[in-house]
Formats: structure tokens, sequence, C-alpha cells
């Protein structure tokens, strides 16, 4: 997921975050479970913490809860404000909000950085009771399920008993399939967007090149590295190849075109920075060294990789087999990492198993990050999946 | 309600009489999911619509169906032998691009394939065409030329001449006059404003 597709709502006189639809300001808070966690490996720990917000309020039938999973390089921090003088909100913030698309006067929204992750959850750069330093590569493997376990735990414990619906685009879409796989019961509705069954080859592909930018820097040193050093120019080259994918031809010509810096040489006989384009993804590379753990990032894409309902349950229907929540998958035209075709095939797969399954596609050519995209289109579809029961009843006497 | 607004529920109504309770039913080309949705209030029938447009899938999605987006054939190639008990293609068949690949495969998902259309050969049609000499319009068809997509209209006997051919058994036929409800059982094809097949392989 990129940074930059947010824009700040409200006129310059309003503070942003008192803008009619935002939630405000907000604080993250820490669910600590301390009893032994099992992972899908075998691996255990004994225990583990997940940063997490909530917005809107639980209602005494404890059924509106509804659970935002992030992207790979996202977190909990998907609306609101920390501080008035943020530079930006949470990254769905233009999604969520009182009288939004996925409303937080009617829904308890609830969003959690995942177990392996760098922003306040337990991870690989987390302290290792045993040792007393960081886990590094002794943390245990994760995978999407250990995701959704351990976010299921957060939900018993806020008092959730059921969910209305989980949200979620790229590998926040597979969390939510998987949410309804494991928790049939639980989940009522599943909202995935740019997802997929499973990466493509292509997209394995691009995983690796990161993880080897980050694995081949000397200063990774097996993952044992301090907090403020680390393999800095591995992970920012892993971030400015990886923000490519997330975007398209089409958005970054009409973004930057063959611009050039208005300090570049004269010449082009230099391999100074000449482009805008250059720069700007130096930018992105430079920023997120600063909020991203290289083991995380390691250990995220390796889950993502791994992710394949179709080989862990047989097939895609048997892996859908279980399911009891309406679906509604949404893929976007120009998203090449994950595109239509594999989000189609998800919606397709759980109609073959017999479920209510529906699929929409946006013509949009911003890339996979198109579920991030200002649309009232999406918001209309999304706002009339999560609230549909209330909004209609039509007459058919004839 | 309008006279066009009448003639669309009349559709509804004798594949509300044909549709069993409580099966499995796709409707393709299924606009804002106003027949299924009736199909799943009156026969509970678990619907699955297909159909090209974003918005029209949002309406689905917001009056509860379970809808697609995309293409039809692609959409059926995707499905196993009979796996709907009744495809539904109702005033859909005369856009179509490719009518007999799509009726093929509708009749391999699905165990009935039900067919309703405007019949071109309705006499009025025949009429305004021989008199006029130009695009037909009436309350049916609407548009100017210019201002239409390209369609391929379709009479009773082209119809009938086609499952013949194909060998496509028909179990059933309802023939409707030009006010699209009453039944015309004599000479359809220049009688009968719109008509209903239940297609069976």
């Amino acid at each position: 997921m990129t940074d930059d597709l947010q824009v700040a709502a409200g006129p310059d006189s309003t503070p942003r975050h008192l803008a009619p639809g935002d939630v405000g300001l907000v604080a993250p808070r820490d669910f600590v479970w301390s009893q032994p966690f099992t992972f899908k490996s075998g691996q255990k720990i004994s225990g583990f913490t997940l940063r997490y917000e909530t917005y809107g309020r639980l209602n005494a039938t404890r059924d509106n809860a509804i659970l935002i999973c992030h992207a790979l390089s996202g977190d909990h921090h998907c609306a609101g404000w920390h501080s008035p003088d943020d530079k930006k909100p949470g990254w769905w913030n233009n999604l969520i909000g009182p009288g939004k698309a996925v409303d937080t006067n009617r829904f308890f929204i609830v969003c959690a950085n995942v177990l392996g992750g760098c922003q306040g959850s337990t991870g690989p750069s987390s302290l290792n009771p045993a040792t007393g330093t960081p886990y590094g590569i002794l943390f245990p493997f994760v995978t999407i399920r250990d995701m959704v376990r351990s976010q299921k735990l957060l939900l018993d414990h806020l008092g959730v008993a059921e969910l209305h619906g989980v949200i979620g685009g790229s590998m926040g879409g597979m969390t939510a399939l998987l949410f309804a796989i494991e928790f049939p019961h639980f989940t009522h509705r599943v909202l995935a967007m740019a997802t997929t069954g499973r990466e493509s080859t292509q997209a394995i592909a691009f995983n690796e090149v990161g993880r080897q930018a980050i694995m081949q820097d000397p200063a990774w040193n097996r993952g044992d590295y301090s907090r403020d050093g680390g393999p800095r120019v591995g992970l920012a080259i892993a971030r400015m190849m990886a923000h490519i994918t997330y975007v398209s031809d089409a958005s970054m010509d009409r973004k930057f075109g063959r611009k050039k810096k208005d300090n570049a040489a004269g010449d082009a006989y230099t391999l100074d920075m000449q482009f805008e384009v250059e720069s700007y993804l130096r930018h992105q590379g430079q920023s997120f060294i600063n909020r991203f753990d290289a083991n995380s990032y390691l250990y995220i894409t390796r889950a993502l990789d791994q992710f394949d309902l179709a080989q862990a349950y047989g097939s895609l229907e048997a892996a859908f087999a279980p399911v009891e929540a309406d679906t509604l998958v949404v893929g976007f035209t120009s998203d090449w990492l994950f595109p239509p075709e594999q989000n189609r095939a998800l919606a397709l797969a759980l109609l073959r198993a017999g479920k209510r399954a529906s699929y929409a596609e946006l013509s949009t050519d911003l890339g996979h990050d198109s579920f991030l995209l200002e649309s009232e289109q999406l918001y209309t579809l999304v706002r009339g999946f999560l609230e549909r029961d209330q909004l209609y009843t039509f007459d058919y006497a004839i | 309600m309008n006279p066009l607004v009448a003639k669309r529920t009349v559709d509804m109504e004798i594949i509300g009489d044909w549709v069993e309770p409580n099966t499995r039913v796709l409707d393709l080309g299924c606009g804002e999911g106003a027949l299924l949705d009736y199909l799943v209030q009156q026969k509970k029938i678990s619907a699955v619509g297909v159909d090209l447009d974003f918005n029209k899938i949002t309406t689905c999605v917001r009056r509860g169906l379970a809808a697609y987006q995309g293409d039809l054939t692609q959409f059926l190639r995707a499905f196993p032998d009979r796996h709907f008990d009744r495809v539904i293609c109702s005033r859909t068949v005369h856009e179509l691009s490719h009518p007999t690949e799509v009726i093929f495969e509708a009749l391999r998902v699905g165990r009935t394939l039900t067919v309703g259309f405007v019949n071109h050969g309705f006499w009025k049609n025949r009429l305004n065409a021989l008199l006029q000499g130009r695009k037909i319009r009436n309350e049916v068809y609407t548009t100017e030329w210019f201002d239409s997509r390209p369609a391929n209209p379709v009479s009773v006997a082209d119809f009938e001449n086609f499952c013949a051919t194909k060998g496509i058994r028909i179990a059933r036929r309802a023939h409707l006059a030009g006010d699209w409800h009453t039944p015309r059982r004599t000479l359809p094809n220049l009688l009968a404003g719109f008509s209903l097949y239940d297609l069976a392989r």
C-alpha cells in the first residue's frame, strides 16, 4: 500500500479532525494475550500484544462490529487522527467515519496491527522474553491464519459476539476471507478488495526481490540488528520496487510524466537524480525505513507468498465450503498485482460452493492501490453491502 | 404505473409461475435485480444475477442479491453441468453477440432455460417499419437509431426455427398480445408482442 492516496478532508477553516464525517482524535490501545500462542508452523511464543484502534460503539447485542484488516505495510490506524498536527489521518479515513460508507455511528470498528508486524504488535522487532533481545529471525514464521486467530482473540476480549463484517484490501482481503473460513458462525459479511486466493508467480517474484534487497544488505546481519540500525538501504530499495507494483503505468505517467527535477543538471550525462519519479521513489523508500522493520517485511511478505487457499484445503471450493458469510469481492481493472481475474476467481469459487457471493469491478487507472480510492461509486457499493437490510423494501404486489 | 413499467412486471408474473420454490436460479442480464428480488420474495429461490454494469451490480447488492459483474459466457463456463435449476435470459437474447453459444452454455449449466423476448415479428412492428421506413419506434423500442445500442432483434419464427435446427426441446411457451398481458395462442409470430419459452436439452 502506498502512502500518498490520502487527501485531508474539510475546509481550511475547520481543523481536519473536526471535519464532518471524521472520527476525530483517536488513540491506539494494546491487547495483551499472556497465554502461549502456537503458530501454524508449530512454533510457540509465551504471549503477544496486538496494537489496535476502535471507533464507534459496540451495541447491546454485541453484533455490530466490523473488523478492518490492513495490507502488508498498513497498520491499526485506519481512521481519525492521533493529534491535530498529524500530517495524515488513518489510511482508510476516506471510507470510515460517522456517516461514511463504513459508518461509525452504526458500527463498532476494530482494526489491529497484525501479528508479526512492527507498529506496536508483537513481531520480529519485539523483545524475546527468553533472551531480552529482539526476536529477529528467531520469531516464529507467521501465516495469514495466525493473523486471523490472534485477531479473533482480540475480538473475544472486546466482547464481540459476532462480526457484522470483515473488510480488507490486498493482504487484508486474504485475512477477511480466511476469517469467514476459520470462524464461519462468527463472520456474517466479507468484503474483500484487490485480493487473491493465492499470489501469482509474478507477485512472489516481486516479493523475493524485496527480500533479497534486505537480506543482501550487510546491515541485515541475519536479522540481528539494533532498533535504529538495520538494512536501511535494502529496505528502502524493497519499498521503492514494491511501490511501483502498487500503482500503474498510467497513474505514474499522469503524476510525473518525464518531468525533470528543477535542480537536475542541464545535461543528461550524469547518474545524479534527473527525473521526478526518481526523487519520489527515493522519498517513498526513505519514509518507509523510518516506520517499518525489515524483518517484519521479510516475515509478512513470506506470509503473503505462502497463502494458498486452494492448496491448503484441496481446492478453492473446498476452502469455502464452511463459509456462512455473504461475500462481496471487488476487483480493479488496472490492478496488475492482484488482477481482476484473481478476484473474479474467488467469487466464482464461492458461487460454485453454493455460497452467496458477489463480484464488482471498478474501472480505475490507479493500479493495486485503487481500493483506497476516493470514489462515490465504491462508497455506495460498500455502504449498500453493509447496510442493505435497512435500506430497501420493494413492493412487488401486482 | 406507466405502461412500460406495467409491461416490465409481466415476465415477472409468468416466470414466477414457472419457477419452482427453493430452487437455484441464475439470471443472465439481471440489470438492477428486480426479477430476482421478486423471485426471492415469492419463491424463496437462491438467486445469482450477472450483469456488465457496476452500478446495476451495486443496486443488486443493496437489494441483498448475489450478483456478478462480468461477461455472461465466461461466467457460464466457470460452472459445472446442471449447477443451476433454472437459468433465465429475459429481454437479454437480442443483445447477445453469440446467442447460440450463450444459450447452449446456459442449457448445460441449468436444467431449464427460460428465454423471454420482445417479438420483432409483431404486426405493429412490421407495420411501423413498412410505413415509416425507419428504425422501429414505439413504447417498446423507445430510442432513435442514433441513441440505440447495437441489437439483434428476434421474432417468434426466428426463435422457433433456432430451437428446431439446434434440436432444443421447447418444454413450454407463453405468447402475450401487444398489451403483454392477454394470452395469444394463434399466429404468435404476427400477434404476440412478448414471448416466453422454457427450454431443455
